[in-house]
């Protein structure tokens, strides 16, 4: 029951948040150069053509009335038409989303594989050699942009050691991508390199803040093993605060999606929104812009579950 | 008669910062960190008065040449010396990442203090703001930026304060909230004390550390994200130029083999983010304060 | 002879800070037999949390041990995590002192029980968990079948204790050291976690150290008294012996600050005479208050329809258990927390009707002294500046130098040099700090003095004088003063009328002399047996009255 009620406050403050979301793009769409007029008949169209389409569309009222037009546009799932690709800009979306989801969910997972035990690693041994080298090799990999590192990737595995191809999986179906897993390999490292290097961290300071827990002490009291506490105390509770930094990363996994699907030519969202970028083709990069926030505020919302599952505490009253 | 003393909290304050000054000091990531980033800036700024070079000029009788005594760091497509080019690309890349992140630091904070101390419905609608902004990747919308107009070097330094000043809000409305529910704070109320005391006796004093952790991090990734910018179109123009700009710029030449074109500007950013993590992370260890793992 | 099951000898513990090396322990020797309970009691900072831990081998590692503290035959100082592993939970065990946060979160406690079992003993998981259930019956969960699949934070504070104390004895250890085992508990929870405890050891025959500061809690539980004073042991003896003719100066000195509650004679006539209390010209007045915190169903009831009165001059006591609600009914006297319904008056004015530069009149005549000496303070102020703080708000015409000696007086008014004026909180001692408190509080010269357990974080010396200092100040300057505690004896001590609250409710209320002492409902009577005197012959008796009471036969 209070699972429930948590849950509807979760999910209305979500909506609240996509709410805003919309005002955002809404801005941008009339800071474009012409206005959002000029977003949808195209670079070619005329002053007159422009004042006329205004006319008739009402964006000649005032901007909250607009601001609910355009809410109701967006609510029959119509995101505007390609300039240059001439198609509905919410099926581009459909086509290229699945595959970005396919690099991202594959990204979070390899880094958190290895930033997990690396951070528990580095607790354990503190200010040891092992745990310097770990946070001097991750604040080198937090601070490498990422089109670099994915640069050095392509010269040394494919140049100097042709282990892996350039170029990221083609094809328009998810199981064409996912039939040439070995193409995968470096966009999916490049993505995950600042992710392990961000996570270990946090995995790093939690698993210390348990390790002086009283539980511990409790725990040593009763016998138990420094392994098997790590094991079976400390790592479920500093798992469980990681968990939740999750939801924050989400936009920072689309973020380097969009250099990593340039850098490889990887046929997903930040390719088309590239592109888009590239033609001004501004339906293509308002539409990206909204269906992107709304997958992070789905990702946020689905880790605080995922956390909630994880540990059966009531957090009562956080938001 | 006894010297009438000044009634300061000096005394107190220097004990604090001592201590925390002494544990800074014995790490030595984060006193190394500082060291580069020192070094860095004296590249930079004053390095040009002992290297002078022309960087607004193109020399097309000396491209892309190797590095050389002549030119220690070789030349560029155009002709200019790398090294030059990396303290004048080093200015742009260090004052856009310091002023961007110290103006997110700012926005950030006053955002943050607002939110948590006024609570209730101002706080929720505050906070979903911030949710929102968050949850619009940075490079999306600078992308977009990109496309609808090229702004100059200050309209740049706004544009990155205004997308990333989301993650040091949410860290002051946390302290904020701690702070406000203090027993001085409560008891300072309870005597009728006002607000603006409450913020600016106790809550934005005590929130110092806080927020100069907040923006050593800050610092660090606007850093970063002007690298990220200058990639996507959006940087400083030419001639002028910044690491970022340096680094893509030479990631054609790469593939034929001019690696002085990147290796200097890609470790230059990859050194000075680093540092001003390590600093980041030293001051929060001195300070004791919560933040970013 | 039988040998002793706990033996150390010549103890000594440095502690590497950032200021350098520090002995927390020195040359302490001490035993405990078979069956045997020693309390090791002293004030903060004596070091005998950090015996207690030195015998388990629990020191942090910024500790270093000499000397030789011998658990079952075996050396526990110099052995290895290996060996100490297969003593601890088995040979010894521990109670810690914060039952809140004693346990894994996250596992449930059936199974932290279990792995105690299964770290010493060859049994399956099954046969493990059946023995958990059976613990927990024993330390008395009720439905312990279903509780073993509770997470600790599903359980009251009492009953996370009984959960530890259930993974202490779980392969019946020979030695049990229990560290401020109660100290974090209500005071019918401390009595019925000491009934356990004693049950347990004697059922066992497990020797006990009993680590405390609390002399009632020696009174009622020890049979041989350590008394430690910075990092060594000043005096030893029989419980009765050391609490009663004591011969070393600071155990008289402890002793003697120690607030004793003036209870009946056990099986006197408890018939009362009901005093009358002049109720004139009331300073503040609570009418029918009660205070919700949350919204529908999760909703809590803070205070349910209080009313009470502090007349001018006078000392109301405010006490109750954690949860009673007396700590939002002092917040409400201060207009930090609204009521929900029922209203406030201050001085004779709606407090809750009463807005902007009125308000702040009004509350220019309250001073306020809070629990905890370290929050109460601005670090990053002077104390001069901390204590010119009503100064600042309300008289700011005020010329600095007269600011200067109106803090400096107020300084001497709590007995403190007012040199300290220009020192830092941080560089004071936690009875400083109170007072410093306490000076800000009256600089203003208020009529109301509120006081939410000024004294509960402070050693029982240092709360003794910081006690005698606003009852001294009270008599002076005359202010009304509402005092919220949790310590029956304190407010014996200091107020004279006392509103008992229970679960955000008026239990019953009265003058201090005949409530205390004639109680006139079932639960002030059950609050009142539960407080240990340190007096081991009258609590053995109090101890037998309580049980017959209560119906324990433990």
């Amino acid at each position: 029951m209070d699972t429930l009620l948590y849950l509807t406050r979760r999910v209305l403050q979500s909506l609240a948040v996509i709410l805003i979301v919309t005002v955002v793009v809404f801005c941008l769409l009339h800071a474009l150069p012409g206005g959002p007029a000029r977003g949808i008949l195209g670079p070619q169209a005329t002053a007159q053509q422009i004042a006329q389409f205004d006319h008739e569309q009402g964006l000649d009222r005032s901007l909250p009335v607009q601001y609910l037009y355009y809410l109701r546009t967006l609510l029959h799932g119509d995101l505007g038409t390609s300039y240059t690709l001439n198609e509905a800009v919410s099926r581009l979306i459909e086509q290229r989303l699945p595959k970005t989801l396919v690099l991202t969910v594959l990204s979070a997972l390899a880094g958190l594989a290895l930033a997990i035990p690396l951070g528990m690693w580095q607790a354990v041994r503190r200010n040891k050699p092992v745990d310097y080298v770990i946070t001097t090799l991750s604040f080198v990999a937090y601070s490498t942009p990422v089109y670099f590192l994915g640069l050095v990737l392509v010269l040394v595995f494919t140049q100097l050691l042709p282990w892996f191809p350039s170029q990221a999986p083609q094809g328009d179906t998810l199981g064409q991508v996912l039939s040439q897993p070995n193409a995968l390999v470096l966009p999916v490292v490049a993505g995950a390199a600042s992710m392990v290097a961000v996570f270990s961290r946090y995995m790093r300071a939690a698993t210390l803040e348990n390790l002086s827990e009283d539980y511990v002490r409790t725990a040593r009291a009763g016998g138990s093993r420094p392994r098997a506490i790590l094991w079976r105390h400390v790592f479920r509770n500093s798992l469980t605060p990681v968990v939740a930094m999750l939801g924050y990363y989400v936009p920072v996994l689309f973020g380097g999606a969009l250099v990593v699907e340039q850098l490889f030519n990887y046929p997903g969202m930040g390719l088309l929104f590239w592109s888009a970028a590239q033609s001004s083709d501004y339906p293509v990069l308002l539409g990206c812009v909204l269906v992107i926030s709304v997958a992070t505020v789905v990702g946020t919302l689905l880790a605080d579950i995922v956390q909630r599952i994880v540990d059966p505490r009531v957090k009562a009253g956080r938001s | 008669m006894s010297a009438v003393l000044p009634v300061t909290s000096t005394v107190e304050a220097a004990a604090g910062s001592r201590l925390a000054l002494r544990r800074f000091t014995r790490n030595r990531l984060a006193v190394a960190g500082l060291t580069v980033v020192v070094l860095f800036l004296l590249l930079c700024f004053a390095g040009p008065l002992l290297h002078s070079t022309d960087q607004t000029h193109t020399h097309l009788t000396q491209v892309n040449l190797a590095p050389s005594g002549a030119h220690l760091l070789g030349t560029d497509a155009v002709g200019h010396d790398e090294l030059g080019r990396l303290m004048y690309g080093g200015k742009v890349s260090l004052l856009v990442g310091l002023a961007s992140g110290l103006l997110a630091t700012v926005i950030g904070t006053l955002w943050g203090a607002v939110a948590g101390y006024a609570g209730g419905w101002i706080d929720a609608v505050m906070m979903r703001v911030v949710d929102a902004g968050i949850a619009i990747p940075a490079l999306f919308i600078l992308l977009v930026v990109s496309a609808i107009t090229t702004p100059d070097t200050w309209g740049l330094v706004v544009i990155l304060g205004l997308v990333s000043w989301l993650v040091p809000s949410r860290l002051v409305r946390a302290e904020t909230l701690t702070l406000k529910g203090r027993d001085y704070v409560l008891t300072l109320r309870a005597i009728g004390g006002t607000h603006g005391r409450a913020i600016g006796r106790h809550i934005l004093p005590n929130s110092v550390s806080t927020v100069v952790v907040a923006a050593t991090f800050q610092v660090a990734d606007a850093i970063l994200l002007v690298a990220y910018v200058s990639y996507l179109g959006l940087g400083v123009q030419p001639p002028s130029t910044d690491w970022g700009g340096m680094l893509s710029a030479g990631l054609t030449a790469a593939y034929s083999g001019r690696w002085w074109l990147i290796v200097p500007p890609g470790l230059a950013i990859i050194l000075v983010v680093c540092a001003f993590n390590a600093i980041g992370d030293g001051l929060r260890d001195a300070f004791d304060v919560r933040g970013r793992g | 002879m039988t040998a002793d099951i706990l033996r150390i000898e010549n103890l000594g513990v440095t502690f590497s800070t950032e200021t350098g090396e520090v002995a927390a322990v020195r040359e302490v020797s001490l035993r405990v037999g078979p069956g045997e309970t020693l309390a090791l009691v002293g004030e903060s900072g004596s070091g005998k949390s950090t015996v207690a831990l030195a015998a388990m081998g629990l020191l942090p590692g910024t500790a270093r041990a000499t000397g030789h503290a011998v658990v079952g035959g075996t050396d526990v100082i110099g052995a290895t995590e290996a060996d100490l592993a297969g003593l601890r939970g088995r040979t010894a065990s521990m109670v810690f002192q914060e039952p809140a946060t004693a346990l894994d979160p996250l596992t449930r406690i059936g199974a932290q029980i279990a792995e105690v079992i299964r770290n010493h003993r060859p049994v399956t998981a099954k046969e493990a968990a059946g023995e958990a259930v059976e613990l927990l019956r024993r330390v008395g969960i009720p439905d312990p079948g279903t509780r073993a699949s509770a997470f600790p934070f599903q359980l009251s504070g009492g009953q996370r204790q009984r959960v530890v104390i259930a993974m202490a004895i779980a392969n019946a250890p020979s030695l049990l050291i229990a560290d401020e085992p109660t100290t974090a508990l209500d005071v019918t929870v401390q009595a019925e976690i000491l009934d356990l405890l004693r049950s347990l050891a004697a059922d066992f025959d497990t020797g006990v150290l009993l680590v405390t500061h609390n002399m009632g809690v020696v009174a009622d539980f020890a049979d041989r008294v350590a008394v430690m004073l910075q990092g060594e042991i000043v005096e030893t003896g029989p419980v009765e012996q050391v609490l009663l003719r004591p011969t070393h100066e600071y155990t008289k000195r402890l002793l003697g600050a120690v607030p004793r509650l003036a209870v009946a004679e056990p099986g006197a006539d408890s018939r009362r005479t009901e005093g009358d209390r002049a109720a004139a010209d009331p300073v503040v007045e609570l009418r029918d208050v009660s205070v919700r915190f949350g919204r529908g169903r999760r909703a809590v009831r803070a205070l349910d329809g209080v009313s009470l009165t502090v007349g001018a001059g006078e000392t109301v006591g405010l006490v109750g258990e954690s949860g009673s609600g007396k700590s939002t009914a002092a917040r409400v006297a201060l207009g930090l927390v609204p009521p929900s319904s029922g209203s406030v008056s201050l001085f004779g004015a709606d407090l809750g009707r009463t807005r902007g530069r009125a308000r702040r009149a009004l509350l220019a005549g309250v001073g306020v002294v809070l629990q905890d000496p370290v929050a109460s303070l601005d670090a990053r102020m002077s104390v001069a500046e901390c204590v010119a703080e009503p100064l600042r708000v309300h008289r700011r015409g005020m010329p600095a130098s007269e600011r200067r000696t109106r803090v400096g007086d107020a300084l001497e008014l709590v007995r403190l040099p007012r040199a300290l004026a220009h020192r830092g909180p941080r560089e004071l001692s936690g009875g400083q700090r109170q007072r410093v408190s306490l000076a800000r509080a009256l600089v203003l010269e208020p009529r109301l003095l509120v006081a939410d357990e000024p004294t509960s974080a402070l050693d029982v010396s240092v709360q003794q004088s910081v006690l005698e200092v606003i009852a001294g100040l009270q008599g002076e300057l005359g202010f009304a003063c509402l005092f919220v505690s949790h310590d029956l004896a304190v407010v014996q001590q200091f107020a004279q009328h006392v509103v008992v609250l229970r679960a955000g409710r008026i239990e019953e209320e009265g003058s201090t002399a005949t409530t205390l002492l004639h109680p006139r409902t079932d639960y002030t009577r059950r609050l009142i047996a539960a407080v240990p005197v340190p007096d081991p012959v009258l609590q053995r008796r109090r101890r037998a009255e309580r049980r017959a009471a209560t119906g324990v036969t433990a």
